[in-house]
Parts: structure tokens; sequence; C-alpha cells
């Protein structure tokens, strides 16, 4: 009788997310699996046969392809300086305007307000900034140390990229940082300066402690993201000049659309970027976790 | 009891309202159904700077249809920007969602459609008949039709030529005479070279012309060679003096400047030349009007049979050859080179003419570049892999920053060229 119960309740709960079960297997898990498939094809995208090759993919990605290895270097690169900077910055925010009594509203949407243009949009915006509004300054104010090429100089884009990134990313995270500071009990504060405690004392050993399982869901969101950036990079500098800032995700798309039309073995490079966030996701995430545990 | 039958009640009235609301509806489709024939054609074209054209032309193609076969025909014309337009392409395709009609470039992308199977033969249509030898050419595969011919371009770089005038110069023939106009423009305060790096297409179109004037006049079996993994880039070696010359003698701050700005400096008469194709004259001529611009060939090397103009058929309109509406598709193609109205259409888009249909009068620049053409120095568009043709937009971007020399040019350009070759092979 009671299994029989349980039975009927976890029909009655998989009806319930049919919906949203459905759309997920076919957007996504389907599609999933089908990558699988054609990583081990020499499909172009456009033909309707798709030959089976085996390995043969992934062999080329690891004997010959050094551009893709040069991406994946850059891509590294660039998401220790995004999930570092950004955490910080972030963080730094989110302690300094829940440290104000007034206005606090007005700073949280201004700060978040990046995030909610697309970055594209953004990114744009940036590079008009860069190449016209810079210069301008240079020009006619003489502000020479502005007078770089931030985004045809591989050394000076670089820190474009970055900044743009920071500026559309930052909000979001920022929130996240509130939300877990906000929930740290009054309580331990008023405590803690009854019994002479200096703020900084505070935010060490109340603040941070208190607020770990933000960091564990912080790193994640950053390090997943900065893993894939696309957006700014490909508006910005479009990966260029010619590969200096190419990121792995232009990488696999160039290899896809612009190129040879390589679709099978796109596939195969995403799967190896997909192997290593899991990987390095999953160890950030235990971690992470065990440490949460210890405080 | 009181609730329970007010619910009731309203929802008998909404029942009924749906019921009423359908069948007037049904009522309705029915009046429309009556008095024509009605074919939906969907049509998919590359080229949104042409929007506005395309639209008029299609509400003609419309009205015609209406008036000589009483068929309502509704032309849904859809125009992604080019950038994405092949990627939308190629999904629609292989989803089973395809347009009627999508354009193609002719060179690039058409043998690799038609060999897919999604491209329809259109060699005993009317409008094969009218095209010019040539541009026939350019748009078959195994001698058969398969796309019509838009735009057929004829490019080589730009020159204002106000300034040559006022410096007593003329379109260079060899890479001698093109230092010596380099020379007096500077002396004279000009600006030689206007360069707009930062999109990787724009320092391309320098080895488009270089090698496609270097190959054709001295090395016709290089692409075949290089194609059977027995060529280099060491042979034709030579383009890089020019490249060279242009990109120490050029615009400041290169790879901030996009193509769309460079055409506006270069209309301001910031530089002299503009490497850069008769398309962006449009962009040109609405930043100056009053600008006159010439193209001209770009020299190589000392050898004037290597300076050449580029000959080529880009977009086409192909029609998918498994459309349900083949035949309403194949009016519409044939309406493109219709002999009364198709004359309009290419001039107004400021296409040059390519077929018998097509008599209208020419830009100046455009009859510049035909003189070209008519003494025999233009070359075909070289068919080099997409793959190749985007790393050389790369390492020129990179050869202009100074991350690679020459040698590493050449030698990562034939590498990528063998790695295009084996894509290929698969």
């Amino acid at each position: 009788m009671a299994h029989q119960n349980a039975t009927k309740r976890n029909l009655q709960l998989l009806a319930c997310t049919a919906p949203a079960l459905i759309v997920f297997i076919t957007m996504k898990i389907i599609p999933a699996v089908m990558g699988f498939w054609y990583s081990l094809t020499s499909w172009n995208g456009i033909n309707p046969k798709k030959p089976f090759i085996g390995l043969e993919n992934f062999r080329e990605i690891f004997t010959t392809d050094s551009y893709f290895w040069d991406s994946l270097l850059f891509t590294f690169r660039y998401t220790i300086w995004i999930v570092v900077a950004m955490n910080i910055l972030a963080l730094l925010l989110a302690l300094g305007i829940e440290s104000q009594r007034r206005g606090k509203g007005v700073f949280r949407t201004l700060f978040y307000l990046p995030n909610m243009i697309s970055l594209v949009i953004g990114s744009f915006m940036w590079n008009f900034i860069f190449t016209k509004v810079l210069y301008y300054m240079a020009d006619t104010w003489g502000w020479s140390f502005l007078d770089h090429s931030w985004i045809g100089d591989p050394t000076f884009s670089f820190y474009a990229i970055l900044t743009v990134a920071l500026w559309g990313g930052t909000g979001y995270i920022m929130i996240i940082y509130i939300a877990a500071i906000q929930g740290v009990p009054e309580v331990l504060h008023e405590a803690a300066i009854v019994d002479g405690a200096t703020p900084f004392q505070r935010l060490r050993s109340i603040t941070l402690p208190m607020i770990a399982h933000s960091f564990t869901i912080c790193l994640f969101i950053t390090l997943n993201n900065a893993f894939q950036v696309f957006d700014v990079v490909y508006t910005l500098t479009g990966g260029g000049p010619g590969r200096a800032t190419q990121v792995v995700a232009i990488n696999i798309y160039e290899e896809a659309f612009n190129n040879s039309n390589r679709f099978g073995y796109a596939t195969a490079k995403s799967l190896i970027v997909f192997a290593i966030v899991l990987v390095i996701t999953s160890i950030q995430l235990t971690v992470m976790k065990r440490r949460e545990q210890e405080l | 009891m009181k609730k329970e039958k007010t619910m009731k009640k309203i929802t008998t009235v909404l029942v009924m309202l749906c019921i009423s609301m359908m069948l007037l509806s049904g009522a309705g489709t029915k009046e429309q159904a009556s008095p024509a024939k009605k074919v939906t054609l969907n049509v998919m074209m590359s080229f949104p700077r042409f929007t506005e054209e395309m639209e008029a032309y299609v509400a003609q193609f419309e009205a015609k249809m209406l008036e000589e076969k009483g068929i309502e025909v509704e032309v849904e014309l859809e125009m992604p920007s080019s950038d994405q337009y092949r990627n939308i392409l190629q999904t629609r395709l292989s989803s089973n969602d395809a347009p009627d009609l999508f354009t193609l470039h002719a060179t690039a992308d058409l043998p690799t459609y038609v060999e897919a199977g999604y491209v329809a033969d259109l060699s005993s249509q009317p409008l094969a008949a009218k095209l010019y030898p040539d541009v026939r050419t350019s748009v078959s595969v195994d001698e058969k039709v398969y796309a019509v011919p838009f735009e057929s371009t004829v490019w080589g770089y730009l020159y204002n030529k106000d300034i040559f005038e006022a410096c007593g110069i003329t379109a260079p023939d060899t890479l001698d005479e093109m230092k010596e106009v380099v020379r007096v423009l500077k002396q004279n305060g000009y600006t030689p070279f206007q360069l707009a790096f930062q999109e990787q297409w724009v320092p391309q179109l320098m080895t488009a012309l270089l090698l496609g004037g270097k190959v054709s006049g001295e090395i016709p079996d290089w692409v075949d060679r290089m194609y059977a993994d027995q060529g280099s880039y060491r042979e034709v070696a030579d383009i890089f003096e020019m490249i060279n010359l242009v990109m120490s003698n050029g615009t400041p701050r290169a790879m901030e400047t996009g193509s769309e700005q460079g055409a506006a400096d270069f209309a301001n008469g910031k530089a002299a030349m503009y490497i850069q194709g008769t398309w962006s004259a449009e962009s040109i001529l609405s930043v100056n009007p009053e600008i006159r611009i010439g193209v001209g060939a770009l020299p190589v090397n000392n050898n004037e049979d290597c300076t050449r103009v580029n000959l080529a058929t880009t977009t086409s309109l192909a029609v998918y050859a498994d459309t349900p509406q083949k035949e309403m598709a194949m009016e519409f193609a044939n309406y493109i080179l219709d002999d009364e109205d198709s004359s309009a259409l290419y001039e107004s888009l400021k296409f040059n003419p390519v077929a018998s249909c097509h008599d209208f009068d020419q830009y100046d620049w455009a009859k510049d570049a035909s003189r070209y053409v008519a003494e025999g120095r233009a070359y075909m568009d070289l068919v080099l892999p997409q793959a190749v043709t985007n790393e050389q937009g790369k390492l020129l971007q990179s050869l202009y920053v100074k991350q690679v020399t020459v040698d590493q040019f050449i030698t990562i350009m034939d590498q990528t060229f063998k790695a295009a070759n084996k894509a290929l092979a698969q």
C-alpha cells in the first residue's frame, strides 16, 4: 500500500515537472548526446552525410592544432584574472555599499546597471570609447597616457577586455555578496562591538566566515562564465589582432562557421573544453564545500 | 451554492463566446479564399543595405503575378546581416526550414551547396540565355547554371582623383611607379594610404589583389599546386614589398579603424588611396558626395602583366532544390533578369551589368574598372579555402602590429593551406 502511494506520488511529481523536463531534454540533453556523436565524424555542417572517422578529430587536436592550445592558454590567463579581480571587486563593492547608511539602493542599482544591458551592446559602447573617446581625450587635452592602441595592441587589448568584462559582470556577483552579507545576524556584530572588536576584526572573524557559502557560488559562476567567454572578446577585438586575443570559444566558433566548416572537428574541441571545465569546477566545488563545513 | 451557480453561468457564457468566435473566424477564411490562388515565397538575402530597393522590386513582382497570372503572391523577404547570414542559412537548410530562394556567394559557396543537393538547376530557364558568357561561367557548376548573379564586382583599390590631379600623377602600372606616387604624395603633404585593419577582411583585400595579380600574371598553376600540397607562399613573396609599402605609408591607428570609418576618412581626404572594393563607393559618397573616386589596379612588381583588377561574381540568388513552390520560385528568379524591370533594379543597386537585358549608365569609377577589363587586365577570383583567406587577414593584422615576420607569415600560410587541404579531403 505504502509502496503504491510512493509510486503514485512520484508519478505526480514527474507529471508536474514534465513540461520543464521535456524542454530540458529536447533542448539540452539530446543536442549534447548528438554532440558526442558529431565529434566522431567529419561532418561539414552542410552535407546531410556525416562520415564516421572515429577518434581522428581528437588525435588531430592533440598533435597539430597549436592555435587551439594557444587560445586555451589565453582563456586560462583570462579566467585567472577575472576570477580574482571580479570577486575582490564585487566583495569590496558589496562591503562598501552595505556599510553605508543612506543611498544603498541607489548604489546597488548603479553598479548592477551594466548587467542589465546585453554585453554585446556594452562592448560596442566600449569599443567606441576605446577607439574614439580616449583618442579624443589624448588629442585635445594632451592626456598622452591614453594614447595607446587599446584594441589593436595585444598587451593593451587584454586589459581592455578585462575592463569591459569586469564592468559588465561585477554587478551580478556583487548582488550575491550583498545578499550574503545581509544574512549575517546583527547580534554577532553587536556582541563583538561590546567586546571591543575593531571593524577589521569583525570583517575577518564574523562577516567573511559567515558568507563563505557565497564564495563557493560566486567562484563557481565566475569560473564557469570566464571559461566560456565569447561576447566581450568577439565584439571588442574579434580575437585579433591576428589571434592574439583569441579565446577558446572563438576558436571553436571560427572552426565551425568561418574556416572550413568543420563541424565535427569543432564539436570535438568543445567536448575537450567541456571536460576541462567539468574537472576544474568539480574540484573547486569539492574543495570549497569541504572548507565551508570546516568553518 | 449561489457561488457555484454564478460560476456555471460565467463558464457557459465563455464557452458560447469561444464557439461563436470560432464560427466567425471560420467564415472569414472561407470568404478570403475565393478570389485568387495564394502563394507564399520565402526569400532570404544577405544584403540588408539594399532592403528598400529589394522590397520595392518584390512589390513589383507581386503586382505582376497578380495581373498576369491571377496569382496572389506574398514574398516574405528576409535580410539577415551578412555576418550571420551563412550561419542562419546553414541552420535553416539542415533543419528542413529552407527558404524558397536564397543568396549565395557564387565562387566561395555555390559549389559546396550544389554538391550537397540544395540548389536547383536553372539552365533551362529563360534567364540562363540572357547572361553574359563570362558571368554565366561564374555561376555554373559542371556547365549547369545554378544561380542568378546579382553582384558582379570589378575592383582594385580606390583613389581620390582630386588629390591625384593636384599632384599631377596618374594610377601607376608598376611597383616602381607606385613608389614614385607615394613619394610625390608625401612630398605634397598627403598620406598615401588609408588603413582600416580592425576587421580582418579589409587588410585581406591586399592579399586578394596581390595574389590574384601575381598568380594570373606569372604563375597560373600556383593555386592548383597549392591544392596538391606542391606549392608555397615563398613563390609569391613579391607581394610583401607592396604590403610593406602600404603599411609603412598609411594613416595611423589602423587597428582602431573599421571599414566604415576608413571609408569616411577616405571620403574626407585623409588619404589618397584606400585598398577597398567598389562596394564601399556608396558609403564614401554618402559622407562626401563631391568626391571623385577612381579605381586602379594594385601593382605587385614591375611586371605590368601582374597589375590587374579583380573580376568576380559574388552574391547570387539560388532556388532551393526541394521547394514546394518551385514554379513560383522560378518565376521570381527569372523576374530578377526581367527584360523590362531588371535594368532599373541593377542600376539602383549600383551593380554592374550581368546580362543582355541590362542597359544603363555606369558610374565613373565603374567605367575606370571596366577599362582594365576591356584591356584584358582582370583576373578571376582565386578560389582559396575559406580557412586560408581568413588566416591571411589575421596574419596581416599580426604583421601590422609586428607580431609575426614575413618569414613566419609564409610558413604559417603554407601550413594552413595544407591543413585546409586535409579538411577538404575528409
